[in-house]
């Protein structure tokens, strides 16, 4: 499309200057004159909130709105990976205060038992296939959540002394050894999922033609049903309301009388089981199911859980759907520079607000 | 933009003026360290000097059988090696004895006689060998009749020698120190002619724009002006002002959240305060406005504060924590402590005997080389105080030096903080809780409440005021 | 007689000074690597323990930045791998390609290195801790997606390869036996040189500072250390170190390929200083053995492990979970638990033995 990528060049020059603004700003003044930090706080929001605003209005400017619209149903399937996949990363981050680079690896490990057992559930029988799909969902995020169990059960729990920097670590012996084990529980060929249906709903709204796979109308349904049900769980229930204190101090709320060690087993399960739809998402829409599937993914979980703050869990849900957004409109620009694009974007609005969008700053005591 | 670009340029000057004092201070203390050490070792030299000569004479007055205790010594020492070890022998053909009783006892007879010959044989040995040792001493020929007079020679042959001997060390002592004054001398007459020259660019600064001079009265230290925390909407210190004089213990009380740690933390420059000025009395002569300085350059001017919760660096063993705290006396440039160029390793012996008198004036040489992790609270506060040393203050800021002590360890501290105002002529500024403590060791106190003062005085005067009373007990 | 025992004494008390000397490890180390190759040019060592060999000290070289970084700055940093990328690429395409000298190759990069430095330091002057690892992640991925798609410069996709170097105005070429000869002495020299550079920074006020720092940035600051100087000084160190590996890598494998700089590695560098003991230098090496020499020069050659390749991967990671488990403070520490261990049981075997041998006290 013509004029596309100038505009887009337009917006990010736009974006930009308004970052430059923020530290020219900040610099010359909060630093020297004004020793208010609120009206600093304030300031960084409202330019945050015009850039991104600006972003928007412009996008909708160049790409008209059903074109936008589009674009993001079209994207909906990596939204809602991206998204199931950040919750899982900040659930383990409350809980055992580290990063979890396995994530990715617990997801593709029920992936692989889906595919599996579809694949075999076909072979033997002749019957609806969404059926065998979800039963092959179902059983993958079982699996999964059992992997998860099983591993804060018999290594996290045990290393519970460790520094955070050292269950990273710990992570990321488990990626090795999950990436070992695929293979030979699995066999080492690429193995394919059908998908739950390749069929397209076409709308018609005003005099503009809107195009929806049937696949991913099932990833957003499917996703916001889990998403309510974490959020309900987190708000209403006994174990949230002790996740959210473990988050808090561990140490604190165990001598409250907060079973910390179920609450975390139950994250590292969760995480699992969440992971375990994002993957099979990912496997069932084209993709292959292989050992590094899952690694462009978790990066990018990261980084929304950083954008949108690990100190809460509506945050990181905003900086996935900002992440999807970004990498959706910026390969209209330029297809190789999409990655640089986007972490850039990330990098400036994390430079202006060191936690995250929706991070707070908790004031050390000296 | 003249004044701006003079501004910055007066900073640079200031910055190193600094450092060029610092520089000549080093090379008064390396000397006097190095005289020192050099002494230490001198006399050392000496003593073995000494001690040789005593031991040749002994050796040629005991060819001649002339009595002489210091050769005793060495005698016995070589007979009780001897017996040691014939001690040992014993004992395992002992154990030799029992073995082979207890392989075959009916032969326990025939044992018995072999051993009986064993041990007769080792004895006669050892015997043999003990009998050997003093005439090892001996001179072959007897020489009995050797007369007092040629005796007396040798001494004087031998007293010569050492003379001589000791003269060469002492000599060389003298040469090395000679030159060590002299280069010492040259460089500091350098840097002062550096300094001088400096300080003239500065006063031609002053000259075009003249300094606010502050009318600080010749015994204080510290005088804060009004000052002013906001956080947020909270005002955390409105309008305080109140002065520290010099040499004293000033404490600052208040109930909680009256903002006492908060007005530490301004004067260290954690915190930028929204408004007053403080100042500070850096030398007899130069005053200086605190808001102007970075919080890691205020260590720099002379003043040095401790923690509430201790913050020593784990890792490291507690000399090694002091010499963190000496980081801003060391000059040696990065390049210079990564090629570890002799300067460094100068500053490093200064800096570290320093610190090895600090802790054993603070009664902590036990605990130089340990770390500090797991040590009782009361030594880590102590080593808290001793690092306050390292950087020869002006001003030391205790913030609560005697929270999570019992009565006995803070009785203990009172002490050591007034043996330390006495010793190394600073003053002292703390926060307290405990009122016994305050009420023993202050000169004067201040006390805050909700950010603003409400009385200063004598202990005895505070404990009279009804609004201090008041805010601590709530009004009736 | 007494002269020449004294001589004796005398030398032995200077050899004794030598050997306690803190250099002497590293050098002896060093020595130690060198008369490989030499065994190697005689014949009486297989080709992969020497590669083996280059590839801990390349990699160690780079742990060491990277332990100064987080051993002692406290900072964690995900981005390695694209520095390291980054000095490989810089090395094939100034010198290689564009026939610089490598004098003037070392100072561009030196340049570059103190830039990157800058720019990371500033960044975690204002993003800290978990953050800061993941936002030097996103720069990482940056950098790779950079040298995929700028081919000028690291031949995308393609790779870059490395034929020839010149130094002294000599030339080396591969194929000749001589370039890799000269490969490994570079890499030995660098290697020592980069051992005693870290303990020199560990053992002066920037080490302690650093440490300061690690431990509470208030309390550092308020004992006169500026953290904005050694923040970016940590950076910039573990930056030159990197690129400094990524220039030998290049020398030594003479091709580098922009999607092997990912985040594996920089995890790869990281396990490996955590897994050794991130304060240690010696631990550093053994940890850089563990999980990158291991495989190469052990593993594949165990019959069990040859039939189940992947089994190798498993066992890797076991060993790292198990490491981090059991000695949070790395490999080292278990090495000081077993000196001790022995020392003991030493003694008590000596104990055993006099009783044995002189029967119970009387």
């Amino acid at each position: 499309m013509p004029g596309i990528d100038i505009a887009i060049r337009q917006i990010l020059i736009v974006n930009a200057i308004l970052f430059l603004l923020f530290f020219i700003i900040d610099i010359a003044f909060f630093r020297k004159k004004i020793k208010r930090p609120v009206y600093r706080g304030r300031l960084i929001n409202v330019l945050i909130t015009i850039g991104i605003l600006t972003m928007f209005v412009a996008s909708i400017k160049v790409f008209t709105w059903p074109l936008l619209l589009q674009i993001f149903l079209l994207n909906t399937v990596d939204l809602s990976i991206l998204i199931l996949a950040t919750t899982g990363v900040v659930l383990i981050f409350k809980t055992s205060v580290t990063t979890n680079f396995a994530q990715g690896m617990m997801a593709t490990f029920g992936a692989f038992f889906a595919t599996t057992v579809v694949i075999r559930l076909m072979a033997k029988y002749s019957g609806s296939q969404t059926l065998y799909l979800f039963i092959g969902l179902f059983s993958g995020v079982l699996v999964s959540f059992l992997l998860g169990l099983i591993i804060d059960v018999g290594i996290i729990r045990r290393g519970r002394h460790v520094s955070s920097v050292g269950k990273q670590m710990i992570t990321m012996g488990l990626v090795m050894v999950l990436m070992g084990a695929i293979p030979v529980i699995f066999g080492s060929n690429p193995i394919a999922l059908p998908a739950f249906s390749i069929d397209v709903e076409i709308f018609n709204i005003g005099e503009h033609i809107l195009v929806i796979p049937i696949q991913n109308l099932y990833a957003i349904v499917i996703t916001l049903v889990v998403l309510v049900v974490l959020f309900t769980a987190l708000r209403f229930t006994k174990w949230g309301l002790g996740v959210r204190a473990t988050a808090s101090s561990e140490m604190v709320a165990s001598m409250m009388g907060v079973n910390t060690r179920v609450i975390t087993a139950m994250s590292w399960a969760i995480a699992g089981g969440l992971g375990a739809i994002a993957a099979f998402f990912y496997a069932s829409s084209g993709a292959q199911v292989q050992v590094a599937s899952m690694v462009g993914v978790q990066v990018n979980a990261f980084m929304a859980a950083v954008l949108g703050s690990f100190s809460s869990f509506g945050g990181p849900i905003v900086g996935a759907l900002l992440i999807n957004l970004f990498s959706s409109i910026a390969p209209f620009y330029d297809g190789t520079w999409q990655v640089v694009i986007v972490y850039g974007i990330i990098l400036l609005i994390v430079l202006a607000k060191p936690l995250g969008l929706f991070g707070k700053k908790t004031a050390k005591k000296v | 933009m003249a004044k701006m670009i003079d501004r910055q340029l007066l900073k640079l000057f200031i910055m190193l003026d600094e450092r060029l004092t610092a520089k000549t201070l080093f090379y008064t203390q390396y000397q006097i360290y190095l005289l020192d050490t050099w002494g230490a070792i001198k006399q050392a030299q000496l003593q073995f000097l000494e001690a040789e000569h005593d031991k040749a004479v002994c050796h040629q007055a005991y060819r001649m059988n002339v009595h002489c205790d210091n050769l005793d010594q060495e005698i016995g020492e070589r007979q009780k090696a001897i017996e040691e070890k014939f001690k040992w022998k014993l004992k395992a053909l002992k154990q030799t004895l029992r073995r082979k009783n207890d392989r075959n006892p009916d032969q326990s007879n025939e044992h018995q006689t072999w051993f009986k010959a064993q041990e007769a044989q080792l004895l006669a040995l050892k015997r043999k060998r003990l009998d050997r040792v003093v005439p090892t001493f001996h001179h072959k020929n007897d020489a009995s009749d050797v007369s007092q007079e040629t005796l007396r020679a040798i001494e004087a042959k031998e007293a010569a020698i050492l003379t001589a001997k000791k003269e060469k060390i002492e000599a060389r002592y003298q040469r090395k120190i000679e030159s060590l004054n002299l280069r010492t001398e040259k460089k500091r007459e350098r840097l002062t002619r550096l300094n001088q020259k400096i300080k003239g660019w500065i006063e031609t600064i002053y000259q075009r724009h003249p300094k606010n001079d502050y009318d600080l009265g010749d015994d204080i230290i510290l005088r804060l002006e009004n000052l002013t925390m906001r956080f947020g909407g909270l005002v955390a210190v409105d309008q305080l002002s109140f002065e520290v004089k010099q040499g004293e213990i000033f404490g600052l009380i208040g109930p909680n959240g009256a903002g006492k740690t908060t007005v530490f933390n301004c004067i260290t420059k954690f915190y930028r305060p929204a408004g007053g000025k403080m100042i500070f009395r850096k030398s007899p002569v130069d005053v200086i406005v605190l808001n102007d300085y970075p919080v890691h350059r205020i260590v720099r001017q002379g003043i040095i504060r401790t923690f509430q919760n201790v913050e020593l660096v784990w890792e490291l063993s507690v000399i090694d924590n002091l010499l963190v705290a000496a980081h801003s006396r060391f000059h040696t440039g990065f390049f210079g402590q990564l090629l570890h160029i002799p300067k460094l390793r100068h500053e490093e012996a200064v800096l570290r005997q320093k610190a090895m008198h600090i802790l054993e004036h603070l009664g902590l040489q036990a605990y130089m080389h340990a770390i500090p992790y797991g040590l009782p609270y009361g030594i880590l506060k102590r080593i808290e105080l001793a690092r306050t040393l390292m950087v020869d203050p002006k001003l030391i800021i205790l913030d609560e030096p005697a929270a999570g002590l019992n009565d006995q360890e803070t009785r203990e501290l009172a002490r050591i903080i007034r043996d330390i105002r006495d010793r190394h002529d600073v003053t002292i500024f703390l926060v307290e809780h405990d009122m016994g403590l305050v009420m023993d060791i202050c000169d004067r106190v201040c006390a805050i409440s909700f950010g603003k003062k409400i009385a200063i005085g004598t202990p005895k005067e505070i404990q009279a005021n009804k609004a201090v009373r008041d805010a601590y007990l709530g009004e009736e | 007689m007494d002269r020449v025992m004294r001589g004796i004494n005398r030398f032995l008390r200077e050899f004794k000074a030598i050997v306690k000397h803190p250099y002497f490890g590293y050098v002896f180390f060093g020595m130690m690597f060198l008369i490989l190759l030499l065994l190697r040019n005689q014949g009486m060592v297989t080709i992969s323990v020497i590669n083996t060999a280059v590839i801990v000290m390349i990699y160690t070289v780079i742990s060491l930045g990277f332990s100064l970084l987080l051993g002692f700055g406290g900072l964690a940093s995900l981005g390695t791998a694209g520095f390291v990328g980054f000095g490989s690429f810089l090395m094939g395409y100034l010198h290689g390609v564009k026939d610089y000298s490598l004098g003037v190759t070392l100072l561009l990069s030196l340049c570059v290195a103190l830039a990157i430095g800058l720019i990371v330091g500033f960044i975690s002057l204002r993003i800290e801790g978990m953050y800061l690892a993941i936002i030097t992640l996103g720069l990482g991925e940056i950098l790779r997606q950079f040298f995929i798609s700028y081919d000028i410069f690291t031949g995308g996709f393609s790779g870059r390869s490395f034929r020839e170097f010149t130094i002294f105005g000599i030339n080396f070429v591969s194929g000749d036996g001589r370039y890799f000869n000269m490969v490994y002495i570079i890499v030995v020299i660098m290697f020592v040189l980069a051992m005693i550079a870290t303990i020199n920074i560990i053992k002066s006020p920037t080490g302690r500072a650093l440490l300061a720092m690690k431990n509470s940035d208030s309390a550092a600051q308020s004992m006169g250390i500026s953290l904005i100087k050694y923040r970016l000084l940590a950076f910039i160190l573990s930056t030159v170190f990197a690129l400094l590996g990524g220039m030998l890598y290049i020398m030594h494998t003479k091709y580098s390929y922009a999607p092997q700089w990912n985040l594996s590695f920089s995890l790869e560098i990281l396990a490996a200083v955590i897994v050794g003991g991130a304060q240690s230098i010696f631990g550093i090496a053994i940890g850089v053995f563990l999980i990158f020499g291991l495989k190469i020069s052990v593993l594949n050659y165990i019959p069990f492990f040859q039939e189940n390749p992947a089994l190798i991967v498993i066992f890797n990671g076991a060993l790292i979970i198990l490491v981090v488990m059991f000695y949070p403070g790395g490999l080292i520490r278990l090495l000081q638990t077993l000196k001790y261990i022995v020392v003991k049981r030493f003694g008590q075997l000596k104990q055993k033995w006099r009783r044995y041998r002189y029967g119970e006290d009387d």
